[in-house]
């Protein structure tokens, strides 16, 4: 049997997506109030960041663009999650009803043949709303365009990718071990409403839990200051792409491990 | 012809929690749990030929969906060994995969919202199927299925009785040497029955593909299996073709009699003349069960004549199911 490389797995990927786009849109009232739906949600997002904002000029030491910044980086570093991994929520119902088994007798990657099935379109628009707001505050930053700079935030973009997408992952697969794992997953998205602001407004205790146990302090803030700061870079912000790149793979072993440990439920 | 299961002494256990009564019960299991194992699956061994159809049979929760779970690789067995393919399955789950295509009754594996073909065409990219075998594959099913309508339907939309249709079909189309097919026909009327026995017996017929089908419907078993393996409660209780089967329990025969006069008394006095058998009586009938190997049916026929004002009679051939019903309940010794 030939290997099955990453070419392989990027094929299959886009045209189970295509047939998955064009299935949704069939449904077209489903489609539209999705889309608005999620419209909305980035515009409440949006205002009610706005009006924090109107009450404190700065936050720390970081006036409203760069928090602008932080806010948009952090948008666009947590799409993947939401578009990719988004069959993650089912996970635990699959696993409780047994139906995940119907998953285990492809000749593919486990985690991949799961994950592909769902892809979450409404995840686009709030991509597009991220990079709106990121090359927003970037201008009114008069920050430079260099295209290094632009390569810096790519690269500092798709790592911190990672760091969300593995914490999802290892809240997904606590469902393997815990059966009523909602809570868990539950618990560590809404951990994400946190990575927008610059660590340093916590306490010592949250700053060291945020980066160090439930690093979300790696999805937006250490890599943005790389092109924020970029005279004063910590030591951490330069880690952040090994970091994301170790995470991602610790809860992709786990959820495999969880997976196999799976034993079904009788039928 | 080789063998393509081999399966030696397999046994499989799981670790359960003894879980305590109500409130306090639960509170005491927080902090300490005591586990008991259960062995689903009883050192087991078979062997299974490339193009067999075995009819695997057993009560629920005797251990079926154990052993097929540890055949495709889904799970490890505690102990034993066994091999599909010239491979330990747990250990190349998706090498193994390649080889097999599974069914469960009840959960399809196609894409929920796409049509049929496009499930396939994706089937087709994921095993890696060459064209000219997925062409040949299609045409085959052409012309063993009107399979037209359900190409352009998304599977969410289809029947019941479609939906395993495709499913099975899906399960064929890599053209694998094994398929398991976990209670196909359950849920489905008479003639989607009669389709799917037929399909089944086809695809086996011309891709001499190994069949494992677990059923509870013995329609499947007649229809299609030649060979049958019964396990309960873990343990393997018979391993033979079917025919032997009903050879050991053909013998016995029932003989139904409606007579004259009160059927009680008739009964009773038919019991006392043939101390051979055993006599049952119900509202309209005495049924009396004929061992032939002792007593012809016709002799036991003529001396009741005699003795009795006969008005009607059926002669009834024992049943798989009734065949499979005794030795769920007292084994075949």
């Amino acid at each position: 049997m030939k290997r099955k490389g990453l070419g392989f797995y990027l094929r299959i990927y886009f045209k189970i997506l295509a047939q998955d786009l064009k299935s949704k849109m069939s449904y077209r009232a489903d489609f539209i109030i999705s889309t608005f739906g999620m419209i909305f949600t980035n515009i409440a997002g949006f205002v009610s960041f706005r009006i924090m904002f109107g009450n404190f000029p700065s936050i720390n030491g970081y006036n409203y663009y760069e928090i602008l910044f932080l806010y948009g980086f952090s948008l666009i570093s947590i799409t993947p999650t939401q578009c990719m991994l988004d069959n993650n929520w089912s996970l635990r119902q699959q696993v409780y009803s047994g139906d995940f088994i119907k998953y285990c007798f492809r000749p593919i990657n486990l985690f991949f043949y799961y994950e592909s099935e769902i892809f979450d379109v409404k995840g686009l628009g709030q991509l597009a709303f991220g990079i709106g707001t990121l090359v927003y505050a970037w201008a009114k930053l008069g920050m430079a365009v260099t295209p290094l700079a632009v390569v810096k935030v790519t690269v500092y973009l798709m790592t911190a990718s990672l760091v969300m997408a593995a914490l999802q992952n290892a809240g997904a697969a606590s469902c393997f071990w815990i059966e009523n794992s909602f809570y868990v997953l539950d618990l560590a998205f809404r951990f994400k409403d946190y990575a927008k602001y610059p660590i340093t407004i916590f306490s010592t205790v949250f700053r060291f839990v945020f980066t160090y146990i439930i690093p979300i302090a790696f999805i937006a803030y250490y890599p943005a200051l790389v092109v924020l700061r970029p005279e004063d870079v910590p030591l951490l912000s330069w880690l952040s792409p090994p970091a994301g790149c170790v995470f991602f793979f610790l809860s992709y072993k786990l959820w495999m491990l969880g997976a196999s440990k799976y034993n079904g439920t009788g039928s | 012809m080789e063998n393509i299961i081999e399966i030696k002494n397999i046994t499989k256990e799981f670790r359960v929690p003894d879980r305590r009564e109500g409130l306090k019960g639960s509170i005491k299991d927080l902090f300490s749990r005591r586990y008991h194992t259960v062995k689903a699956v009883d050192d087991i061994s078979m062997e299974i030929k490339q193009g067999e159809i075995v009819g695997y049979l057993g009560p629920n929760g005797a251990g079926k969906s154990t052993t097929i779970k540890m055949m495709t690789g889904v799970l490890e067995p505690s102990s034993g060994e066994i091999t599909v393919n010239g491979c330990v399955p747990y250990k190349n789950r998706t090498r193994n995969a390649q080889n097999i295509g599974v069914v469960f009754g009840q959960r399809s594996q196609l894409w929920w919202a796409l049509p049929l073909i496009e499930s396939f065409k994706l089937l087709k990219d994921i095993y890696m199927i060459p064209d000219e075998q997925y062409d040949e594959m299609m045409s085959l099913y052409g012309s063993l299925v009107d399979i037209e309508p359900l190409l352009h339907k998304p599977v969410r939309q289809m029947s019941l009785g479609q939906r395993t249709l495709s499913d099975i079909l899906a399960a064929f189309l890599h053209d694998p040497k094994i398929v398991f097919l976990d209670e196909p026909t359950i849920g489905l009327d008479v003639s989607m029955k009669a389709k799917i026995r037929t399909l089944i017996a086809e695809l086996n017929r011309r891709k001499n593909t190994t069949v494992i089908l677990t059923t509870h419907d013995m329609g499947d078993v007649d229809a299609l299996c030649e060979r049958i393996v019964i396990i309960d409660h873990g343990k393997m209780l018979y391993d033979n073709d079917i025919e032997h089967l009903k050879k050991f329990f053909g013998a016995y025969r029932t003989l139904k009699l409606r007579v004259r006069g009160d059927m009680e008394q008739e009964a009773q006095r038919i019991a006392e003349e043939l101390p051979m058998c055993s006599v049952k009586t119900d509202d309209n009938w005495i049924s009396v069960l004929v061992n032939e190997d002792e007593q012809k049916v016709v002799s036991v026929l003529s001396q009741l004549q005699n003795s009795h004002d006969i008005r009607d009679m059926q002669l009834e051939e024992i049943s798989s199911e009734e065949v499979i019903k005794r030795i769920y309940e007292g084994g075949v010794e």
